[in-house]
């Protein structure tokens, strides 16, 4: 989570409107559910991929890295789906295990197939948006779309926080350290504790200290602030309606 | 009464405040006034009452007892008076991680002038100004978390002069804060005094309070133990003893120069090194005529 947030706010298309990419990115992800089609898919899987790595500017290996993590859940999970054991050898392929077989059809297996074609082309639309637009971006969208105010506080802070709070449990962790609070594995469970009971009372202070400091200046009970503007391009939008409908077209062509 | 009445900004009659019931009192009966366009160090032992002082000023503690008042009248504690007033007293907190609420300095920036219900043009023109003025334009599209302690300290800075108030407070400014961001701070705190805003400035730097200050407000225990002019503070031994201060070293190094015959004794104290300097050079040209 934290690569991925260090990686949107270097990313090239960073500056691009927000709305822009979660248009695209959420269209895409639309089309490759519903269709449920490999073509469709693959075709996102890679424009996805060109866009992040060539356009986002994010190196190729690091895309990588990041895709096998869902990769590795979604093979497992399809085994599920490919592999069977039965008595009776199936049409795709068998192989024979003492009176069983572990064999799998033809339909099973191309259904496998679509199903990580499907799910890794979903995936990569996620990545495009969120290793290309910083959070508080997200945010400005899903208040335009007229998300709740209370959800959209919530993640505003939380997000924030998240880093404060991560500072602090690694600064306590590094003073238990320096005192041999990891000695052994019952010490170092101990310290963990304390480190989570120390975290907790500390945010319950710090959450003081951030509303006597959001009241100081005039905070009435709802966070109203403005955001940096990045324009809707006219190109960039004719370009994300070109592309929805090629995938449409393909989508409709492989079904007659 | 007159004009010496209007000038006075905020004043404190025997203000006590207690955290919680039945414990120790913070405040304990402070009793100040502060003229406008002041400058004013407030110092004193931890704990002695500066930042529960500070946070009292704007209306976000509210005395047991004993009345603050402001421009002359007593705070208006309903919604529409404290929205006022904290729109004219502004702090910059010590950690700037329990200011900065926001992921984005641009959102940060906004919140004030934002509640004061500025119309939005009007709230961006102010938020550019103040990015240019605080040289923020280097960081402003990083987020809050990747910022360095100094840059915070900058933006939680440019969040309260963005909303343009009379009287600024900042608590410990240079608190673990490099040599470069001090000075900085300090820069900006000098312009800031040069438009006439008044500032209280909580401190533990006596070098810097005696240079800097009109005023200087010595804290004891919940209480005002001195207010007076910085030398007439930093030369009273005993009350620098009682607040754990020490006297700072340019005057203690300009009273053994005196001591020792090196230096005439003049009608007003040294106040910096530089000004010591001068002091010396002067003696020695007159001596070597």
């Amino acid at each position: 989570m934290i690569v991925v947030d260090k990686l949107c706010y270097r990313s090239k298309l960073r500056y691009v409107n927000a709305g822009e990419k979660f248009v695209f990115s959420m269209v895409t992800l639309l089309f490759c559910i519903i269709s449920r089609s490999f073509l469709i898919a693959a075709i996102a899987f890679f424009v996805n991929g060109f866009l992040v790595v060539k356009k986002g500017g994010i190196s190729f290996g690091r895309y990588i890295r990041l895709l096998a993590v869902p990769f590795t859940f979604l093979i497992l999970s399809t085994l599920a789906v490919i592999v069977n054991i039965s008595r009776v050898p199936l049409d795709a392929y068998a192989v024979p295990v003492g009176t069983f077989f572990i064999t799998g059809s033809r339909e099973s297996l191309w259904f496998g197939m679509q199903l990580i074609g499907t799910a890794m082309a979903s995936v990569s639309c996620l990545y495009f948006l969120s290793l290309n637009t910083t959070m508080t971006d997200i945010l400005d969208v899903l208040d335009q779309l007229h998300c709740p105010e209370i959800m959209i506080e919530l993640m505003m802070l939380i997000y924030r926080f998240i880093f404060v709070l991560m500072e602090t449990a690694s600064s306590i962790m590094v003073s238990q350290k320096s005192r041999l609070g990891n000695r052994n594995l019952k010490i170092s469970i101990q310290s963990f504790g304390q480190m989570g009971a120390g975290l907790f009372i500390r945010a319950l202070r710090r959450s003081n200290a951030l509303y006597d400091a959001m009241e100081s200046r005039c905070y009435d009970g709802k966070i109203k602030v403005l955001s940096v503007q990045h324009p809707v391009k006219k190109k960039e939008v004719i370009m994300i309606i070109l592309y929805e409908f090629i995938l449409l077209a393909v989508w409709i062509g492989g079904k007659m | 009464m007159g004009a010496e009445a209007d000038d006075i900004i905020i004043e404190a009659k025997d203000v006590c405040y207690t955290y919680e019931e039945g414990g120790p009192h913070s405040l304990n009966g402070v009793s100040l006034k502060i003229r406008r366009g002041r400058k004013v160090a407030f110092m004193g032992a931890n704990g002695c009452g500066k930042s529960t002082f500070f946070l009292c000023c704007n209306g976000i503690y509210r005395p047991d007892s004993g009345t603050l008042f402001f421009h002359g009248r007593p705070i208006d504690y309903s919604k529409k008076g404290l929205l006022d007033l904290r729109g004219k007293v502004g702090i910059v907190f010590q950690d700037p991680d329990n200011q900065l609420f926001s992921a984005s300095v641009y959102q940060e920036i906004s919140f004030g002038p934002m509640n004061l219900g500025l119309p939005e043009d009007e709230v961006r023109k102010e938020i550019e100004q103040v990015i240019d003025f605080l040289e923020i334009t280097p960081f402003r599209d990083r987020p809050a978390h990747a910022l360095s302690g100094g840059q915070k300290k900058q933006v939680s800075i440019a969040d309260i002069l963005v909303m343009h108030p009379e009287v600024i407070i900042l608590d410990e400014p240079a608190a673990a804060l490099d040599a470069k961001h001090t000075k900085m701070v300090n820069q900006i705190v000098e312009s800031l005094a040069r438009e006439g805003i008044t500032i209280l400035m909580a401190t533990h730097d006596m070098d810097y309070a005696l240079a800097w200050a009109d005023e200087i407000v010595l804290m004891h225990e919940g209480k005002v133990l001195m207010q007076a002019d910085p030398v007439t503070v930093c030369t009273n031994q005993e009350a620098l003893k009682m607040t754990n201060q020490e006297e700072p070293a340019v005057l203690r190094l300009y009273e053994q120069l005196v001591k020792k015959g090196i230096l005439n004794q003049r009608k007003r104290p040294p106040v910096s090194m530089a000004e010591l300097e001068r002091y010396i050079e002067d003696s020695g040209a007159s001596k070597s005529l």
